[in-house]
């Protein structure tokens, strides 16, 4: 299953390896790329001083990037803009996050260790069987994992600025060789200024964009847009007894009346569920799938009281330019979601951290500047790393979400075994492993048979109907 | 579970009440009682047939009538508003769910379909087929009491094959055999060249295996719109990964 997505990849960057041939490029660019030699060598030394990297944004991306950048020796800054800020979010992260990040098991409030997938005829189907005892997905509140993630950029050495960041001004020449700084300019919020803010400017030499889906500095870059969807959730406090079949367990709603591209959930949270759709082509009903989600979760969430309404955009797709001069994207501002799940603060936060290393190994520590390639070396790794995952996400979303009978030969497909654990076996680590080619082949037959099946039953329906 | 709409071949009516207020369900059964005399009839009489299009169809028919005769009293209740708060939401909108006598359980109960000392393959077919379109036109709460858990791969394969490929591959098959027929005369008359010779040259088996796969593929005009889109849908993502490598390429050319 891996493998014609992997060779897609390497097909990819074949093209641009031989543009680098074939097109007249400065010496020393090609240099880079045919003996590989270590990035910021013929940089200046930064004198007198660390590499000022400023990170705008404080959510699980700047977090990330900021604390690795801090860890490495680099002057950081940090620049969020509202320190409790409760992101709307579904607000699971896979179990290789606690791994990788170190986080304390007392961030995440549930264990969610079943889902249920139910289609648009209510066909329900637990997975989670192949699950071993210590494999689950954990849900958090945002509001806790980017503070704790923020506090430990702080002890790591980052300066975490509460501010909001207005505009940045682009040095004239910030192509290599070149070292003049990036001015930020943002409103700074302290117990002098109170409430107002008052303007203030920061000069940096590198800038990294962790500011979200709506991001300024992507702005300011010129980055590009993407299409979005938005999501629309609901949280939900409800009895206590019915708060019992939610306790390690989550619900996907697939459907057209629950949204035409994307499924309609029910998410555990600490004492409440979010009951929650999103969309990106139909934004203008989003109310109307919302009520259809409640609606076929009604039984389940009977007797409870919606004591919070959100909603928030979220990247389809990364913008068409993700680096700029000595500015680069991590995390939503980039637009690093994953289709199908619609999966970002992984990502997020893996991305800050690979973003920053980059620039920690390009600057040997801050003592030099970098440039715009040793920030592609951050792009480069990412797309390699995780371009798999995302392009079989893509795939699964394009085939399974189309339409009502493919949603149900979804489900369906979802009591396999098999299916479930190649699953949570990618979300939970994270790889795309290419299953037994036996299993993989009996999974491509059942899953035609069922499309084939589902497409039938959906051509006898029109017959029926009118 | 709520009331059955229709029945085959039982003459009772269904009486189970369904869980909502007293009011509602006295209403529902008066319609029930008005309409089923005329259209159980006419059920009664098509099942006997062995036309299991004709049977749904009618049978369809009289849901339909039901449905929306039960509706009617509802649409005053629901029209209160969904103001969207899930405290209200015990019934606010009223609309009858489905159900089906040989609907247990979450599946259907395969005992029900038989005929002749075997599975009715075709029957379950159709009453899959309606449930799932009466869910599709009034999507109902999923309920942890009630489980659904009907798996489509029970039908056998063959009953699919029978019900829904072979029409289809007798009309491909009768398609390629016009057009071979076709086109094997109209070569012959242009090049003089025989049938048994036109199998023979490299060019003609092109031909053939052009025209085998375009039957396959097209068979309405839309189709070929579709095959265009399906073939940029593929590469779409790719190229809006790659963007980003785009403007390194053409940033390095200045």
């Amino acid at each position: 299953m891996a493998s014609p997505a992997l060779k897609t990849f390497v097909g990819l960057r074949h093209t641009t390896v031989e543009n680098h041939h074939t097109k007249p490029i400065s010496t020393k660019l090609t240099t880079h790329k045919r003996f590989v030699v270590k990035a910021g060598k013929f940089s200046p030394k930064v004198t007198g001083r660390n590499l000022r990297v400023a990170v705008v944004g404080g959510g699980p991306a700047g977090g990330a990037a900021a604390e690795t950048l801090a860890k490495g020796g680099i002057e950081t800054i940090l620049i969020e803009r509202k320190m409790d800020n409760c992101k709307p979010c579904g607000g699971a992260i896979p179990l290789c996050m606690v791994g990788e990040f170190d986080l304390p098991l007392d961030i995440i409030d549930r264990r969610v260790t079943k889902m249920k997938m139910i289609s648009p005829s209510n066909v329900a189907v637990d997975i989670g069987q192949t699950l071993k005892p210590h494999e689950y997905i954990g849900m958090v509140r945002r509001e806790v994992l980017d503070a704790y993630l923020r506090d430990r950029a702080a002890a790591a050495g980052a300066t975490v600025i509460n501010g909001l960041f207005l505009k940045m001004d682009v040095p004239k020449s910030a192509g290599p060789g070149s070292d003049s700084p990036y001015v930020l300019h943002y409103t700074g919020y302290d117990t002098k200024t109170g409430g107002a803010g008052e303007r203030r400017t920061v000069e940096v030499d590198v800038v990294i964009g962790a500011d979200g889906a709506n991001s300024r500095v992507a702005k300011s870059i010129g980055a590009g847009d993407y299409e979005y969807a938005i999501a629309f959730q609901e949280r939900i406090k409800i009895p206590s007894d019915k708060m019992e079949y939610y306790e390690n367990l989550a619900e996907m709603y697939v459907g057209d009346d629950v949204s035409p591209d994307f499924y309609g959930w029910v998410f555990p949270k600490s004492d409440h569920v979010a009951v929650g759709t999103g969309t990106v082509t139909h934004k203008g009903d989003i109310k109307k799938f919302q009520f259809a989600t409640r609606h076929r979760a009604r039984d389940k969430i009977l007797g409870g009281k919606i004591i919070r309404v959100e909603a928030h955009p979220i990247p389809e797709h990364p913008r068409p330019k993700r680096l700029s001069g000595r500015v680069a994207l991590v995390g939503d501002a980039a637009g690093y979601v994953t289709k199908c799940s619609g999966e970002g603060i992984y990502f997020a936060a893996k991305s800050g951290r690979m973003c920053a290393e980059a620039i920690v190994e390009g600057s040997e520590n801050g003592k030099r500047m970098v440039e715009e390639g040793d920030l592609r070396k951050y792009l480069e790794k990412w797309d390699k790393t995780y371009w798999p995952t995302y392009k079989v996400l893509d795939v699964l979303q394009k085939v399974f979400y189309r339409s009502n009978p493919a949603r149900e030969a979804f489900v369906e497909m979802c009591a396999d075994e098999y299916v479930q654990k190649m699953t949570f076996d990618s979300y939970l680590y994270k790889r795309v492993v290419p299953g037994n080619p036996l299993d993989d082949l009996k999974l491509a037959v059942n899953t035609i048979g069922s499309l084939v099946r589902a497409n039938a039953l959906r051509r006898e329906m029109e017959k029926i109907s009118v | 579970m709520s009331m059955a709409l229709f029945s085959s071949p039982p003459t009772h009516h269904p009486t189970s009440p369904p869980s909502l207020s007293p009011k509602t369900h006295l209403t529902r059964k008066t319609f029930l009682y008005l309409k089923p005399t005329k259209s159980h009839f006419l059920v009664s009489i098509k099942a006997t047939d062995n036309g299991s299009g004709a049977t749904v169809a009618s049978v369809a028919a009289t849901v339909e009538e039901e449905k929306k005769a039960s509706e009617a009293p509802d649409a005053a209740g629901s029209s209160l508003g969904p103001n969207g708060s899930p405290a209200a939401a015990p019934a606010v909108k009223e609309v009858a769910q489905f159900g089906d006598p040989r609907w247990v359980g979450g599946t259907w109960d395969l005992n029900q379909f038989r005929k002749d000392g075997k599975t009715d393959w075709d029957a379950v077919i159709d009453a899959e087929v309606r449930r799932r379109k009466w869910l599709e036109d009034d999507p109902e709460s999923s309920s942890n009491e009630n489980p659904v858990f009907f798996d489509t791969s029970i039908i056998p394969w063959w009953a699919w094959i029978k019900r829904f490929h072979l029409p289809e591959a007798e009309r491909l098959n009768g398609r390629a055999a016009m057009i071979g027929f076709f086109m094997a005369y109209l070569v012959d008359s242009l090049t003089g060249v025989g049938l048994v010779d036109q199998m023979g040259n490299f060019f003609c088996k092109t031909l053939l295996f052009v025209s085998v796969v375009g039957v396959l593929l097209i068979r309405k005009n839309e189709d070929i719109e579709t095959l265009k889109k399906l073939v940029e849908e593929t590469t779409f993502y790719d190229k809006q990964w790659q963007a980003t490598w785009q403007d390194e390429n053409s940033s390095k050319k200045d």
